[in-house]
């Protein structure tokens, strides 16, 4: 029987009995086979002593029953760690962050609670998954739209409690904005709402964010302090129309006007929809990950690209001008009625005409929804509020250093929305991949998914070999060093580098670490919520901590 | 010329004739060992390049189970968790891509899989379900560590024969709940 850490087995027993009185006997989990469940199948210490892996696990039907759970752990000082879903793949699976932790498994408590078409929200409980929602709201015929991940099988709640992110309109991406009160079972095994929810028979608990005094609910994402119970999430009203509009540009050095161009344009909520940059270098946009087979790529730059000492991109530059290729192409997701695309689009134009040799190409603008036959032949569907799993289609990178790979793990800091940074951050992953022979396309461009930062995430391959994989969280490492020495810090990390992360937050002899374990001593003295989460520690195992720094 | 959806679409509205009667009317092949454990649903990866004797071969299994055709969206989920519901064994082939995803959805409805084969080719993926669905190849009692070392791959070209079956663990996701 694998322990809690600290916990004696006659304790540990006793809780786990005290556990199924209160769910049902089939509903805790202790066998093998069924902990196998709740492993990390992207770990990067598989089969390692260090592995997080759960010594049970238990399955709420409801909130009262979380409450009693809670209070069970309290007594016996059992770590207990809440998933949602579960699918946290790339940043820790189902898998606690602390190993011999009880996992808190919220998938039974699937209830859509509330959804208010006239306002735009969802009320959901834990288990809710992105398809459940997606397949309630197509049934009841509702005229309201969500913003998804990529992997349509993850919790609404569980995404955004870990900072998740979606495709959609700026508002909707960054799901933990999109929410709107917060019911919480405490770590004394009190129920608590935040916003307006603290009002008994509020109306508007969706609907006013700041509620009265502090805004308490960004201590509910990415720590913990809870298990949320419930969550209102704000939805939009399907758009009228889609379509792309794609600008290119001639120079390398252009990006930096353009970004600075569609920054003005973003924060005057003028662009709203996510744009994505590509180089007609390359190929085609991701031709490669949509399987469509390689990018067709110009002979006369082909070995620019393949330059074994990485690409110089004033050789690639000039390479692209001799071919008559722009080098950068930016592609513009464009949402709305007809009238507001067009305006959108003369906006931009009119904005980023003035880098010269700019081209414009607005596509056919295209009522929704598509066709059912047109969404099955696309790679992805989330830009259309679907959730599916077809990032999944190819699956990851085949092989790393001999060794089958199994899924990776995501190194994603955040850098400055400029294009200096984007430049900067291109050379300097690029150069790390080469030096370790790391599966990385020729160039990898930032991300817009955040509103006025960029996010530039690289997927290091995972295997099921110990060597591989030591070596792999070496260069995740060395990958974190040279980003904080620039001041980019990771927006969201796996639990095998939580402490290493937090450690880089260290502003004034590491306050914010200080001041959220102050508030963990506070909130959960016997230190039993999700223990060790983004390196928040209680002060009894602080040790563990400082070991994963 | 047929292409692999259309087939695989032939064989699904062949399956919903043939099964009119339901699941349980659908369990058992005319070959079938008596002795052997019915396999309620084929599940075929419409991600991946089949071989032309996959046209054949489902529209003889169609006549006696339910052909699924496997897709990684929203309404093959809602597909899925239906067969799954209803169902106890199921086989089918994928690429390791698809397996990977297919195998986490069933966890959460108390399956587990069972067996596993690999091949780069799939006329030899569907000589195992035919084997399986005949009964001549016995199911395996419980997971085996084994069967879950696969690449969650399709660049790899892969292709595996699976069993998934039910476990002792009940559904830990029940239908989809409002209040
Ligand atoms: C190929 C691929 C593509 C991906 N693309 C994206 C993407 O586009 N966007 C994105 O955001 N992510 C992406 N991910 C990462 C991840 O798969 C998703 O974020 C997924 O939604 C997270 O899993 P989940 O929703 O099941 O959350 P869970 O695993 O249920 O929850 C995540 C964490 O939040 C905490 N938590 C969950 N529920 C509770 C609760 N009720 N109370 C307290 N704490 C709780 C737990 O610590 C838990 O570990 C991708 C992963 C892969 C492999």
């Amino acid at each position: 029987m694998k322990l809690p850490p600290n916990v004696s087995e006659a304790d540990f027993t006793a809780a786990l009995k005290e556990f199924a009185a209160v769910v049902g006997g089939q509903w805790l989990f202790t066998t093998d086979d069924d902990l196998y469940l709740y492993r990390d199948s992207y770990s990067p210490m598989w089969d390692e002593a260090d592995e997080r892996t759960a010594s049970a696990a238990v399955a709420p039907d409801n909130a009262d029953e979380v409450v009693a759970l809670v209070k069970i752990a309290n007594r016996y000082r059992i770590p207990i760690y809440p998933i949602s879903t579960g699918k946290n793949l790339g940043y820790g699976g189902a898998a606690p962050a602390c190993a011999g932790s009880v996992v808190l498994d919220l998938k039974r408590m699937n209830r859509i609670v509330e959804i208010d078409e006239r306002h735009g929200y969802v009320v959901v409980e834990p288990g809710v998954s992105y398809f459940d929602l997606y397949n309630h709201i197509q049934e009841k015929g509702l005229k309201l739209w969500i913003d998804c991940p990529s992997p349509g099988w993850g919790s609404v709640m569980g995404n955004a409690l870990d900072g998740g992110v979606g495709v959609t309109l700026a508002p909707y991406r960054n799901h933990f904005e999109a929410q709107c009160g917060i019911e919480v079972v405490l770590p004394d095994g009190r129920m608590m709402r935040t916003g307006m929810g603290a009002l008994p028979g509020a109306k508007t608990w969706q609907q006013f964010r700041p509620g009265f005094g502090p805004r308490i609910d960004g201590l509910f994402k990415q720590s913990n302090f809870g298990v949320v119970t419930k969550m209102g999430f704000w939805l939009m009203p399907p758009p009228e129309n889609f379509t792309t509009g794609v600008v290119t540009i001639p120079r390398f050095h252009d990006l930096i006007p353009l970004i600075d161009i569609i920054g003005r344009l973003e924060q005057s909520k003028i662009v709203q929809g996510l744009w994505m940059l590509s180089s007609p270098t390359t190929g085609t946009r991701g031709d490669a990950a949509h399987g469509g087979g390689a990018p067709k790529i110009d002979p006369a730059i082909l070995p620019v690209l393949t330059d074994p000492d990485g690409v110089n991109m004033d050789r690639l530059d000039a390479a692209a001008q001799a071919a008559g290729l722009p080098f950068w192409a930016c592609e513009f997701n464009l949402y709305g009625p007809k009238k507001l695309i067009e305006a959108q689009w003369e906006c931009i134009c009119d904005a980023v005409g003035v880098i010269k040799g700019a081209r414009f190409k607005l596509n056919e603008i295209r009522k929704l929804p598509l066709p059912a036959d047109e969404l099955k032949s696309l790679f992805d569907v989330g830009q259309f509020g679907i959730p599916s799993l077809r990032t999944f289609g190819l699956g990851p990178m085949v092989s790393y250093e001999g060794e089958d790979v199994v899924g990776h793990i995501f190194f994603s800091p955040v850098i400055p929305r400029t294009g200096e940074a984007a430049i900067e951050a291109m050379e300097v992953f690029a150069a790390i991949a080469r030096k370790h022979k790391l599966p990385y396309p020729p160039l990898q461009f930032p991300s817009s998914i955040f509103e006025r930062a960029f996010l530039f995430a690289v997927g290091l391959p995972v295997t099921r070999s110990a060597v591989v994989n030591a070596k792999i969280r070496d260069v995740f490492r060395e990958l974190v060093v040279i980003a904080t020495a620039r001041g980019w810090g990771e927006y969201r990390t796996a639990p095998a580098f939580y402490d290493l992360i937090m450690e880089t937050y260290s502003y004034n002899d590491h306050a914010l670490r200080d001041f959220l374990g102050t508030i963990k001593e506070a909130v959960d003295p016997n230190g039993i919520m999700s223990v060790g989460r983004y390196g928040i520690w209680p002060r009894h195992l602080r040790d563990a901590g400082k070991n994963g720094r | 010329m047929l292409t692999r959806r259309t087939l695989v679409g032939a064989g699904l509205a062949f399956a919903a004739s043939a099964c009119a009667g339901g699941f349980g009317a659908c369990g058992s092949t005319a070959q079938r060992k008596p002795d052997a454990r019915p396999i309620d649903a084929l599940l075929i990866d419409e991600t991946i390049e089949t071989p032309p004797q996959m046209a054949a071969f489902i529209e003889s299994a169609a006549r006696t189970l339910p052909v699924v055709g496997l897709q990684l969206d929203a309404a093959a989920y809602a597909k899925l968790i239906g067969v799954l519901g209803k169902s106890r064994a199921i086989v089918g082939i994928s690429s390791g891509a698809t397996l990977f995803c297919l195998e986490r959805m069933a966890w959460d409805h108390g399956f587990r899989l069972t067996q596993r084969t690999d091949h780069c080719a799939g006329d030899a993926c569907l000589e195992d379900v035919a084997a399986i669905l005949s009964g001549a190849r016995a199911l395996a009692a419980s997971p085996l560590i084994l069967v879950r070392t696969y690449r969650p791959s399709r660049a790899d070209g892969m292709l595996h024969a699976w069993v998934m079956q039910k476990s002792a663990s009940l559904p830990i996701r029940q239908g989809r709940r409002e209040v």
